[in-house]
């Protein structure tokens, strides 16, 4: 499908060295709403919401944030939060800027492990956007169930 | 039938064009805003070219007001009074101006562009403030995720600061980057050295301007930067100064150190420094160093997760619990606070000198963290 007019505009924020480094689309070749799209049906399939995501992603990052950079046992889960000074936009374009903070998750028995930011979590919950396939911080649905209970 | 379609399509084609080369004319005359006079604090005068947004027509002029953002309109660190000429409110600008802020005509510079004369109000000491070139003549690594940067001075060769103050480094396009991006990182160098400045750089994961410095930037390149900024420095009193800082945090207390040995300075000072492992400490020499020069120098570092390996046998725990533990007791009505590092971090020892009764107004800190 064709990039809306919205998306032609935002395009390039969402390309390396705009906001971030890597951008958000890795080698994605899709238009942003196709992958969209295709995370919301599959999140729909696994059960899942992007709310739920974005609530449970949030508290992994206030409880690290106690930690300031310590491992802080979370008793299924430890949690760091590294917090770097100055503030990100979203590639998106609404007003309004967010910590540069990248929160590491260890599910201790799986071993699985996640790592995000708390621009991902903006973006999870207002646009429903988790990244392109290969983007440094996509976050696939799948990994993301192992850590919502 | 074919040659109507081949008629129409040429037609189509035709109004294309036709509308194309309008919009460039009508870009090119009717967006015209011709020459402007900015007034600047009612005594400056300056002719500029009409069209452009308020900060880069400042930025030509070699006036840099702070910005972070590289005029997105998302981190209002330029804002700037407008008395006249700015037009209507914008709706970019609204949701970064306070109520009173829009009272007082205070506006986004980034946001609103110069299209008529203007007068405009911003604070005499952003003059100071230029635009540099300098020489890469060290980078040297002081843990495995910061790196000293040493910088030349080339024009203009020399520089005047606050011990504290900060500049904006440019990037260079690298990889996949095309654009340069500018970031803030204060000066950790003596301020009365006037031809060169340090700048301590901690790696950001995903950090376009500190993966420049920590995997591109070579010695001898040159780069460039625009400063000094900010209000972070030491001010007058005769209490003790109580500095909190963690990582790259370290920069603008070395360069305060460096100007209290410099002005032969005696106040007490004590400095916790807050780190994970014993690999994320450095400058150990030189707080010791710091010592034998300041007779009322106290340096605690404080690792908060020690690893057996580091046969760590000095302060274990938060920076934070280190420091309320100090406070305990202590009559801190004269005590001021200086904080470096991780907004995280600052927050947090906002709260516990509060709690121990340094009040806001004595407590100073970074104002890009």
């Amino acid at each position: 499908m064709k990039p809306t007019p919205h998306e032609k505009k935002q395009w390039f924020d969402f390309l390396p060295g705009a906001i971030s480094k890597d951008g958000f689309l890795g080698n994605d070749r899709r238009q942003i709403h196709d992958i969209v799209q295709d995370d919301e049906r599959h999140l729909e399939y696994l059960g899942l919401n992007r709310e739920a995501i974005a609530d449970r992603l949030q508290y992994f990052i206030e409880s690290g944030k106690k930690g300031l950079e310590k491992n802080v046992d979370l008793g299924d889960y430890t949690v760091q939060v590294r917090w770097s000074r100055g503030m990100q936009p979203c590639p998106f374009g609404e007003r309004g800027l967010h910590h540069k903070l990248v929160a590491y998750v260890k599910h201790k028995s799986s071993g699985r492990e996640l790592r995000f930011t708390q621009l991902n979590v903006h973006m999870i919950r207002e646009h429903g956007f988790f990244e392109g396939s290969g983007s440094t911080f996509r976050m696939e649905p799948e990994i993301l169930q192992v850590f919502m209970t | 039938m074919i040659h109507q379609i081949i008629l129409t399509v040429a037609a189509v084609t035709a109004i294309n064009v036709v509308l194309a080369v309008l919009l460039v004319i009508a870009e090119r005359y009717l967006a015209d805003f011709g020459e402007c006079t900015l007034t600047v604090n009612d005594q400056k005068k300056l002719d500029v070219k009409g069209g452009s947004t308020l900060l880069a027509t400042l930025s030509r002029e070699k006036i840099f007001l702070p910005s972070a953002c590289g005029g997105r309109g998302t981190c209002a660190y330029c804002k700037c009074r407008i008395q006249s000429g700015a037009g209507p409110l914008l709706p970019t600008e609204i949701p970064l101006l306070s109520s009173e802020e829009i009272e007082n005509q205070v506006r986004l510079a980034c946001q609103v562009k110069v299209k008529q004369d203007m007068a405009i109000t911003i604070p005499e000491e952003l003059f100071a403030i230029q635009e540099f070139r300098a020489s890469v003549k060290e980078i040297r690594r002081l843990t495995h995720d910061i790196k000293l940067l040493r910088l030349s001075l080339l024009d203009p060769g020399e520089i005047s600061f606050k011990s504290g103050q900060y500049i904006q480094l440019k990037s260079q396009p690298y990889a996949d980057i095309r654009e340069r991006v500018s970031r803030a990182y204060s000066i950790s160098s003596p301020n009365h050295v006037k031809n060169a400045i340090d700048l301590i750089v901690r790696l950001v994961p995903e950090g376009i301007c500190t993966t420049w410095v920590h995997e591109y930037l070579r010695e001898g390149e040159t780069v460039s930067f625009v400063g000094p900024m900010g209000d972070f420095f030491l001010r007058d009193g005769r209490g003790e100064i109580i500095m909190v800082a963690g990582g790259s945090g370290m920069a603008p207390m070395v360069s305060i150190l460096h100007e209290m040995i410099h002005t032969n300075n005696e106040r007490k000072v004590t400095y916790f420094f807050g780190a994970v492992t014993r690999r994320d400490l450095f400058y150990l020499d030189e707080m010791n160093a710091f010592r034998q020069k300041l007779p009322n120098f106290k340096f605690i570092p404080a690792l908060s997760e020690p690893l057996p390996e580091d046969s760590w046998d000095g302060e274990t725990g938060l920076i934070t619990e280190i420091l309320g533990k100090y406070l305990k007791g202590k009559d801190t009505s004269d005590m001021q606070g200086y904080l470096c590092g991780s907004p995280g971090m600052i927050q947090a020892s906002i709260q516990v000198m509060k709690e121990h009764h340094i009040e806001g107004d004595r407590i100073f800190f970074d104002p890009f963290a």
